[in-house]
């Protein structure tokens, strides 16, 4: 037997060196897999899975938990959708606080706060993003996950060179496959962001949705941020939420959906099913192009060195506040547009109003921080 | 005595003329019916119809307006702003809504139907892509309405001060009420 050789020892080094950093990666990589902790309020009535509406779902990762508060009171129901694209922190947070606040006095409301599950397991390639951060609150830190703009690959594996939308036949870029926002009205047995898509719009007719939002954010330089998109049909109910909006003291744009883009939750809903769908868009700059370091600061208070040097010379042709895009603003703007979307609604439909109680105001939101509106984190069992 | 009837007339004809536009670039008071259309297709004509109806004025919002629309019509509102969203609802290009802008401005001017331009979108109705349909409606506009965000670098201001035209510049969109009620007493 040949003794061991000094090369052999160097090898074996670097092997168990691998080896560990590996072990440290896949414990990161396998904690994006741990559900994120949603504590619902008192007013919630029924919890369950969306593929109850579509039961190819059930045991993917696409099968997405529901929050539904029922006044039991005859009134118009509506669907709030967070996470639809898990990099936009604001509409599932937005969405986290609906659960742990909301009470319902008319009506009914259901509440998706992750609507792409998948893609809450995975982050952005190349991008940098953290994998998550963490919100104050009064008695501990609350955790949630950062994710990917479409479904993990590892749930639609590989991505085709062109995304064939059904049953438009428009073609996009092969990565929007995995785009939940790109895959309405869906197909039971298509990819799983198509089998999502096709659950949602189950729930949207089974349970006869009024009134349908979809909370997003963009980078500051999009030209669609603090913004309302509306399918034709909602025009004017967007248009009077914009009013509404700003008599306290908030700016948004309406626009309307496009008839001939497909795919989008405000054009396909609104098409496929008697919804009202509402898209709003928050500016968020960790999306940006311009940003400088990525880290959960700039998800929390949204201040960017490279956006504020941009401001300061005037080369700026956007919107950005110099006091930063916070996550509390940001949550804030998105509860403000859909309780003025609610109050225009109960103004063109006075005798059925929808009416809910619990939800922070923008400005309890900005004096507070989001942290104020979310329920502490259980005690560690020793 | 022929110098002195040529200068009199030259008087004469220069007051008739000042007459004339006067009302059309000064204090011109607007009529219902109106016709409110988009340049640039953002859906701020949704909320100008919107202020109209909230004012109990008439007005028909009709976004793609053309020449053959200006019938029985008294006042032209154009809202400028553009959109890529709207041009793509409409199916339209820039170059299309920008054509179709000119020759509507151009059929007004010919039936004589006063123009004003609301600009209530701030900034993002602003830059490149729309500055294009602002320059060209703010120019046609018999007065101009704006809210302030999107007149923060002058750009409104100054055409109407260089062509001499009334301007209401308000904080919000809803502050446009005022002036848009004021001008159809």
């Amino acid at each position: 037997m040949k003794t061991m050789q000094r090369h052999h020892w160097t090898a074996i080094g670097f092997l168990f060196g691998a080896l560990i950093l590996a072990g440290i990666a896949a414990r990161d990589f396998l904690r994006m897999r741990t559900p994120d902790l949603i504590i619902p309020s008192d007013g919630l009535s029924r919890t369950g899975l969306l593929s109850e509406y579509a039961p190819d779902l059930a045991g993917t990762n696409g099968d997405t938990p529901y929050y539904l508060y029922d006044s039991r009171n005859p009134g118009p129901t509506m669907l709030v959708l967070g996470g639809t694209h898990p990099n936009e922190p604001a509409g599932f947070i937005a969405t986290v606080v609906m659960v742990e606040n909301l009470r319902v006095a008319q009506g009914r409301v259901f509440v998706i706060p992750q609507a792409c599950l998948s893609g809450f397991s995975a982050t952005e390639p190349l991008e940098g993003y953290p994998e998550r951060f963490s919100v104050p609150t009064s008695s501990g830190e609350r955790i949630f996950r950062f994710g990917s703009r479409g479904a993990n690959p590892l749930d639609h594996w590989p991505d085709p060179l062109v995304y064939l939308h059904r049953p438009s036949g428009q073609q996009l870029s092969g990565n929007e496959t995995r785009n939940l926002n790109r895959s309405y009205p869906g197909r039971s047995d298509g990819s799983i962001m198509e089998r999502v898509a096709n659950g949602i719009m189950r729930l949207l007719e089974t349970e006869r949705v009024t009134l349908a939002f979809d909370l997003h954010e963009a980078a500051p330089e999009i030209p669609i941020i603090n913004a309302i998109v509306v399918h034709e049909k909602a025009r004017d109910l967007g248009g009077m939420a914009v009013l509404n909006l700003e008599f306290e003291g908030l700016q948004y744009a309406l626009e309307i959906s496009p008839q001939n883009f497909r795919g989008l939750s405000h054009r396909e809903w609104g098409d496929g099913h008697a919804v009202l769908p509402i898209l709003m868009e928050t500016s968020n700059p960790i999306q940006g192009r311009l940003r400088g370091p990525t880290d959960v600061d700039l998800i929390l208070r949204g201040v960017d060195i490279r956006y504020q040097t941009a401001l300061e010379v005037g080369r700026m042709r956007i919107s950005y506040d110099a006091e930063g895009e916070s996550l509390a603003k940001r949550v804030g703007r998105h509860l403000a547009g859909i309780s003025a979307v609610v109050s225009a609604y109960n103004e063109m439909y006075p005798d059925s109003p929808l009416m809910l109680e619990g939800l922070p105001a923008y400005t309890e939101l900005l004096s507070q921080g989001v942290g104020a509106f979310l329920k502490p984190p259980p005690p560690v069992q020793p | 005595m022929n110098i002195i009837i040529q200068r009199a007339a030259i008087v004469l004809l220069a007051l008739v003329i000042i007459a004339g536009i006067a009302p059309a670039q000064g204090g011109k008071k607007f009529e219902t019916p109106v016709l409110v259309t988009s340049a640039g297709q953002s859906a701020d004509v949704t909320l100008v119809s919107m202020l109209f109806k909230r004012a109990n004025l008439a007005a028909k919002p009709a976004p793609q307006a053309k020449a053959g629309d200006l019938d029985n019509v008294k006042t032209l509102v154009v809202v400028p702003g553009f959109s890529s969203k709207g041009l793509g609802a409409a199916g339209i290009s820039r170059e299309d809504e920008l054509k179709r802008i000119k020759q509507l401005l151009e059929a007004a001017a010919a039936k004589k139907i006063p123009v004003l331009m609301m600009h209530i979108g701030g900034k993002p109705r602003r830059g490149q892509q729309s500055d294009d349909f602002c320059k060209m409606a703010a120019e046609a506009a018999n007065h101009l309405i704006v809210v302030k965000q999107g007149d923060e670098d002058g750009f409104f201001s100054t055409i109407a001060k260089d062509a001499k035209k009334p301007i209401d510049v308000v904080d919000k969109i809803a502050d446009a009420a005022k002036p848009l009620a004021a001008l159809f007493q």
